[in-house]
């Protein structure tokens, strides 16, 4: 598989505090990882510095070939659905879509409006962003994430908020962007969901990535059930 | 930048407190010349609001605006776009929001009741202050992670140029006045854009009483036309000096 994102010595300090040291990694084309890990321990330093929102004390990222953070351009392939899904109030849904796609300099038959469609947002165009529910905001994030066709997805806490309709469409939406050699990278709290959809688990701890294997190797290593559970008796042992 | 600009521009056109700050300055100043019944009184009147008032809202407004539109600034920072172009789109729109309010809400009226020339100078005083307060304001905010920490900075340095300054350098001239202070008059009156302002309106009123103690020495070095040009060069540094302060912020910044 080809190598799409590659993570080199990553370091990041915020002051006395080192929210990732020396992490190394490497992500494939038509893979989904799931980042996981505690609060604190370093996941949305990496994703940020991925998207280029950080810059890193000590190391890199390369994605795509070339260096997140850097060139703008770098970014064009990637699709990013926020935890956090706020907007301008006053803006209607329909002009966040057109905002983004004027950002980007597409036009509209390069993106792919399914989602818009699926989510039942395309009878709620004019709404304004103020108006809309938690969940209706997230929807327009994950159309926002999906629509470009990116070749590298960065979903943080995707289904959080979400009805379980919509959480089902977006996990297809997944499986598909992954058969068609897109790259995912999840963080979600919600265990089982990652077990269902990861290809791979990267469990990250007070900065540093203490291992990435797929989650049937967790679970058959540990002799559970439960992702959670295998984590957990993974933890406590020593992984080679 | 462009089309940053044109999107926020949309959203500031839908917002309510532009369009109350539009119709609050439109009342002010068409009642204070009403009320006045003069057109020169009106002015100085209506100059006091501009000092006071103008800043006071850009500031708040642009902090405030900036902290609310965070998340969405950091989701635009995702994009292939770079970050001087998402601050200098916002920062731009927001400069012609404010100052679209202004025309409506002030210019008009001086336009129907004032003199040209006096009038010109209180309108271009206005659209300064408006387009260097924003500056400051988009400023504190990127320094300034905590939105309520950066609205109290942001009051503080209104408060500070509209009230404390004045009060500072009466005392400092009192102070120092066996001295020979003039050769720091004219850095000290740069380093307050609202005072700048005052001494442009004044200077062109031709009122050097109504000025204080302070103003009546800016009177006798900034009275030609070289000292207002010098003043309104001055003004202008202070929309595009924290202005190009905030861009090299955010481009640093950890988002």
């Amino acid at each position: 598989m080809m190598e799409t994102i590659a993570v080199h010595d990553l370091a990041k300090r915020y002051g006395k505090l080192w929210a990732l040291q020396g992490v190394n990694a490497s992500f494939h084309a038509g893979e989904t990882v799931a980042v996981i890990g505690p609060n604190g321990s370093g996941k949305s330093t990496l994703i940020k510095i991925l998207l280029g929102l950080v810059r890193a004390t000590r190391g890199h990222i390369d994605v795509l070939g070339m260096r997140a953070g850097g060139d703008p351009a770098s970014r064009e392939r990637i699709g990013y659905m926020a935890q956090v899904a706020r907007y301008p109030e006053q803006l209607r849904i329909g002009d966040l879509l057109d905002m983004m796609r004027d950002v980007r300099g597409l036009s509209d038959d390069q993106l792919d409006d399914t989602l818009v469609h699926e989510l039942g947002l395309d009878i709620q165009l004019d709404k304004r962003m103020g108006a809309l529910s938690g969940g209706t905001r997230q929807k327009v994030s994950a159309v926002l994430a999906f629509r470009t066709k990116p070749q590298v997805l960065v979903l943080d806490e995707p289904t959080a908020g979400l009805d379980p309709a919509s959480s089902a469409r977006l996990i297809a939406e997944v499986r598909s962007a992954r058969e068609r050699g897109c790259t995912v990278l999840i963080t979600s709290h919600l265990m089982d969901e990652v077990g269902h959809i990861a290809d791979r688990v990267a469990y990250l701890s007070e900065g540093q990535l203490r291992f990435i294997l797929p989650p049937s190797e967790i679970l058959g290593a540990t002799g559970t059930d439960r992702l959670s559970q295998g984590i957990a008796t993974l933890l406590r042992t020593p992984v080679a | 930048m462009w089309k940053v600009c044109k999107y926020t521009l949309i959203d500031l056109a839908r917002n309510r407190f532009m369009l109350v700050y539009t119709l609050l300055l439109l009342a002010i100043s068409w009642g204070l010349f009403v009320l006045e019944g003069d057109a020169i009184k009106g002015l100085l009147a209506l100059e006091q609001v501009v000092l006071a008032l103008v800043p006071l809202i850009a500031v708040v407004f642009t902090v405030t605006y900036f902290h609310n539109l965070s998340d969405f600034t950091e989701l635009l920072a995702v994009q292939p776009l770079r970050r001087r172009s998402i601050l200098l789109g916002q920062l731009l729109a927001l400069g012609i929001a404010m100052l679209v309010a202004l025309v409506v809400g002030m210019y008009l009226p001086i336009a129907v009741f004032a003199p040209f020339d006096i009038g010109g100078v209180l309108m271009l005083c206005a659209a300064l202050l408006t387009l260097s307060f924003v500056s400051i304001g988009a400023l504190i905010a990127m320094k300034n992670r905590d939105k309520a920490r950066a609205v109290g900075f942001g009051l503080a340095v209104w408060a500070v140029m509209v009230i404390v300054y004045d009060a500072l350098l009466l005392w400092a001239m009192l102070a120092f006045g066996d001295r020979p202070i003039e050769p720091f008059v004219v850095p000290i009156a740069a380093l307050n854009p609202i005072d700048l302002a005052r001494i442009m309106v004044m200077l062109k009123v031709d009122l050097a009483a109504m000025m204080g103690y302070s103003g009546a020495v800016y009177k006798q070095y900034l009275g030609s036309v070289g000292g207002i040009m010098m003043a309104t060069g001055a003004l202008m540094l202070w929309v595009i000096v924290p202005a190009w302060w905030s861009l090299r912020a955010f481009d640093r910044k950890d988002l």
